[in-house]
């Protein structure tokens, strides 16, 4: 499987809270199949790797979860942003997009200039 | 901030694990349920979609797992797993852990007890402000007694002039006064010291004030500050003492203060009192006399100042002084001053001793070691198959060793723990122990560095433990498994250890009982040397009646003092069962330091040779017979020998021998001299000698009798008043009635040192009693433990022999020579252990040298017994092995596995 990606350690957190500020309260199942359709497929999480990130999540106050019916009448752990969370999202974002326009600008085909 | 909350959370998730693991269960259910349902809407039938969604999780088990991992504190709760194990693994071997915690215990409690006195007598910093720039000077020569001469107030004057290196001296004299309270006459051990003495010291008062430079000369009152451990003792800590006055020598003494706890040196005191108390020590004869030496001093060093530059400097004054009155440094002796650091100086008398039983107790715990080793290796044998199974399970050898490690340490803690209780009863037996030697006994106590030493004591054993073992290397074992094998073969490398650990033991107990016995047989030979006395049934006693003040000044109460003293003595040979009853001073078997310079008649020295100097003794007629000195010359005193008739004295023995060899010295003459019985009450008139008594070991046992010079008790100063009382038997029983009579005669006089002549032999024979009992308890303890190591390790042979011996006894081989042959295996650790332990002893019973009385350190007599005991206690410890190797049933033996 060529195209499939390793979840880079930290990314995940990230993915996770942008999925929770874009669609609210979700379970877990709901994050992962968002992460999965996000990234076309190229990333599946096992519960393995999601849900130790979403404990740690709790543990540091960026979300917080409660047990809710869910659309189709089924009982589910859902998971929603905190204030905290949203700080940390905005203050993540900003960072990884310095991170990845430096990334980008050391990878891009040098000029000739001298 | 982030990570205090998470670390919290993890805590808390430590505690709460059995509620969120459910809840986790529920949650990956609940995702598990819906990706289900998910592959079913998109047209699987659900056995597929279920087995599909259950691939895709990867592993419910693992994810439990990782979250486990993430939520709780999952390293303390592995360890607290593997501590639970192992608490089940020695629940369920209680002998093992019993024997190994009691070695442990003994081995780890010796070091703890006897780590703590060296700590507190050796190790520990000086209270004292800045401590290690304190430094004690001593002054000594050669000949008897010049080992501390002391220094004389001109000769602290030249040092404080002539030694930059030195910020200050502080001046300070021992001295008793009799205390005259409401509860009788007691008597204080005080120090009279300068002003500055504090300041110098470093000391702060912890109530009141301390002395200064306006307590020094005469016309000041006389004041006194109590040692921190007096003032406990005697007035109960009570914050109102400054200011009381007290009735010391007759004269009011006010208490100032009290002083912080520390140690005082060379002796221990009671209390500090500036010099007005005594006039002896504000007159001409010691702030003029050169050799008037009575002044003990410790000095600061200067900031940057080393004690070699001041001991420099020390020499260079002496030099110059030696020059200037050579009439006070005889050259024949050799006068030199040493600058020793005051902690050293303090720790001096203890180091020897302590050290030895630091040396003992690491020997203890080298045995206690190796024998647990041994146990455990023997256990870790029968634990092979389960280690096996662990590795094939997939324990790696790192968590095999941390499990080891777990159980070594819980099993040392053990130890440790046990150790404890017994050093803290050890601590109170070493303590007193270490009064004789130190001043700073009052600080030995188990504290925290203390327990921080048993801690790192039971870490490293455990270590040490656990890495003796040998562990299944990684893969390799599961064909052992499948092959059925209950037990690795025990390796050579095992065998090896093992035995090297017998072998180390039987060396380190036969190193331990040599000490013992030295020890032991100079225990003995101390207790049978003769005291001179020819009697044990010897009464002694002092009561003092005069101050030194009142002694000096008024003739008539000394004539009152001595007729007091011819009263008591009248009334208490009346005593019933009283054979004699004397009067002397100081009795017998006490040492003087009254110490003059003597010549004889006709007899000049030779250049180079130092004047005899005899301690000084009074004795009334009675006093040789009561006391069972022999006269081997000439006539006891008479009651002739009064002041006004002619001087007449009675020397001893060994000052016999050496001013009149091989000739008879009744009937010549002696005289006292020197430049220093100016400062004395003390012609220096010809006394014609009337007698030669035998040597006494006034001294203690161990010191050589020194020369001594009788006076008649009515022909000096009643400087002190000591009545011998002999009786036909149990003289002991007589000492209330006499006490009685001295009371009704001297109601408030002071009654010291109410003992029998074994009373006195055992006082000095005690603490080398005490160091013999300890060195043979450790001594016996490791034979015990040698022997069981041994024993052990031979039947741990046989077991694992069973078969072979199976088959040589069916091949015809009888019983004797099984025997024979386990024996030879035993006795073969023995004879190397034995050796290495004698040539071991050799050398390390030299460093006992200095505790040794009447043996040398390498006495045959010792070392053959030491040796005999060791190989019997052996043999018989192999004995019992071998005949277990005996009784092998061949048939039985061929079948085991």
């Amino acid at each position: 499987m060529p195209d499939k990606l390793d979840v880079k350690q930290g990314t995940l957190a990230l993915m996770i809270l942008k999925t929770l500020e874009v669609l609210g309260p979700l379970h877990g199942y709901g994050v992962a199949r968002r992460i999965e359709e996000i990234s076309q497929n190229r990333l599946t999480l096992n519960y393995g790797t999601l849900y130790p990130a979403l404990v740690k999540l709790e543990q540091e106050g960026f979300v917080t979860a409660e047990w809710r019916q869910s659309e189709n009448n089924r009982r589910a752990k859902y998971y929603a942003l905190t204030a905290a969370g949203r700080r940390r999202l905005a203050h993540e974002a900003r960072e990884w997009h310095r991170t990845a326009d430096l990334i980008a600008a050391f990878l891009a085909p040098r000029r000739a200039a001298r | 901030m982030r990570f205090l909350r998470t670390a919290l959370a993890r805590i808390a998730g430590a505690f709460t694990w059995h509620r969120a693991d459910a809840d986790l269960q529920d949650e990956l259910q609940s995702h598990l349920d819906m990706e289900t349902a998910e592959y079913v809407r998109r047209g699987m039938d659900p056995a597929a979609a279920r087995r599909r969604a259950l691939l895709a999780s990867g592993g419910l088990i693992q994810a439990a797992e990782a979250v486990r991992e993430q939520r709780g504190l999952p390293a303390i709760e592995r360890v607290a797993a593997d501590v639970k194990y192992a608490l089940r693994a020695l629940r369920r071997s209680p002998g093992f852990t019993a024997v190994v915690g009691l070695t442990l215990a003994l081995g780890i409690g010796a070091n703890a007890a006897i780590f703590s006195v060296v700590r507190g007598v050796l190790l520990k910093p000086l209270p004292h402000r800045d401590g290690d720039r304190l430094v004690y000077l001593r002054q000594s020569a050669d000949g008897p007694g010049g080992a501390n001469l002391s220094f004389s107030v001109p000769e602290v004057r030249d040092l404080r002039t002539g030694v930059p290196s030195l910020a200050g001296i502080a001046e300070y004299s021992p001295w008793t006064v009799i205390h005259q309270g409401d509860e009788g006459a007691t008597r204080v051990t005080v120090g009279l010291v300068t002003g500055n003495y504090f300041g110098v010291m470093g000391l702060s008062p912890v109530l009141g004030r301390l002395t200064r430079p306006g307590d020094d000369g005469p016309g000041v009152a006389p004041v006194m500050v109590l040692t921190h451990e007096y003032w406990r003792k005697r007035f109960g800590g009570d914050s109102g003492v400054v200011g009381r006055q007290l009735t010391l020598d007759k004269q009011p003494v006010t208490v100032i203060g009290v002083v912080q706890p520390a140690p005082f040196f060379p002796t221990r005191v009671d209390a500090l009192l500036n010099m007005v108390i005594s006039d002896h020590h504000l007159s001409a004869t010691m702030v003029e006399g050169r050799t008037h030496r009575m002044t003990e001093i410790v000095a600061r060093l200067t900031p940057g100042a080393t004690v070699e530059q001041a001991g420099t400097e020390v020499a260079a004054v002496y030099a110059r002084l030696q020059a200037q009155f050579p009439e006070a440094y005889d050259p024949a002796f050799h006068y030199r001053v040493a600058v020793i650091p005051f902690h050293q100086a303090l720790g001096e008398r203890a180091r020897l001793t302590l050290w030895l039983l630091m040396g003992v107790a690491a020997f203890v715990l080298i045995i206690a070691v190796a024998n647990v080793a041994n146990l455990t290796l023997m256990r870790g044998v029968r634990r092979e198959h389960e280690l096996v199974v662990r590795a094939a399970l997939g324990a790696g050898v790192a968590r095999l060793r941390r499990m080891l490690l777990i159980e070594n340490l819980l099993l040392t803690l053990l130890g440790a723990f046990l150790g404890g209780g017994l050093a803290i009863g050890g601590v109170r037996l070493l303590a007193s122990l270490a009064e004789r030697y130190s001043p700073r006994a009052g600080e030995i106590r188990l504290d925290g560095p203390v327990l921080g030493f048993m801690l790192a004591l039971s870490f490293a054993v455990a270590l040490l433990l656990s890495f003796l073992a040998s562990l299944p290397r990684e893969g390799g074992f599961a064909s052992r498994i499948l092959a059925g094998a209950t037990r690795m073969s025990a390796s050579l490398r095992r065998q090896r250890l093992q035995r090297g650990l017998v072998v180390v033991q039987i060396a380190v107990s036969v190193v331990l009982l040599a000490g013992a016995g030295l020890l032991t047989r100079t225990m003995i030979r101390l207790a049978d040397v003769t005291t001179g006395l020819g009697t044990e049934e010897v009464l002694t006693m002092q009561v003092a009646l005069l101050t030194p003040t009142e002694l000096l000044a008024n003739p008539a109460a000394d004539a009152a003092a001595k007729e007091r003293y011819e009263h008591m003595r009248r009334e208490i040979a009346a005593l019933p069962g009283v054979i004699e009853a004397g009067l002397g001073s100081p009795v017998p078997l006490r040492s003087s330091n009254v110490r003059f310079d003597l010549k004889a008649e006709g007899r000049t020295l030779a250049p180079g040779e130092a004047a005899p100097q005899p301690e000084l003794r009074t004795a009334n007629p009675e006093f040789f017979r009561a006391a069972g000195i022999p006269l081997l010359r000439g006539r006891p005193f008479a009651a002739t020998d009064g002041p006004g008739s002619a001087k007449v004295v009675i020397i001893n023995q060994t000052l016999a021998d050496r001013l009149f060899p091989n000739e008879d010295p009744v009937g010549r003459r002696i005289a006292w001299t020197g430049d220093i019985l100016r400062f004395t009450p003390i012609s220096g008139d010809w006394r014609t000698i009337v007698g030669v008594a035998g040597d006494t070991r006034d001294g203690g046992l161990d010191a050589e009798p020194r020369p001594v010079v009788f006076m008649p008790f009515t022909q000096m100063l009643a400087i002190g008043g000591g009545l011998v009382i002999r009786a036909d038997s149990n003289v002991a029983a007589l000492a209330p009635a006499a006490t009685r009579i001295v009371r009704r005669i001297v109601p408030t006089a002071l009654i010291e040192n109410v003992m029998t002549v074994p009373q006195i032999k055992n006082q000095s024979v005690s603490p080398r009693r005490l160091n013999a009992a300890l060195v043979s308890s450790f001594g016996l303890l490791a034979v015990i433990i040698a022997a069981v190591g041994i024993a052990g390790v031979l039947a741990f042979s046989v077991s694992a022999r069973t078969n072979e011996i199976g088959i040589r006894m069916s091949l015809g081989a009888d019983t004797g020579r099984i025997q024979r042959m386990i024996l030879r295996e035993g006795g073969v650790l023995l004879a190397i252990g034995l050796a290495s332990g004698v040539t071991g002893a050799f050398f390390a019973t030299r460093a006992i040298r200095g505790l040794l009385f009447g043996v040398v350190p390498h006495d045959p007599v010792t070392f053959l017994a030491v040796a005999l005991m060791m190989a019997a206690i052996g043999v018989g410890a192999c004995w019992v092995p071998a005949l277990r190797a005996a009784r092998v049933d061949p048939a039985i033996a061929m079948r085991a596995p």
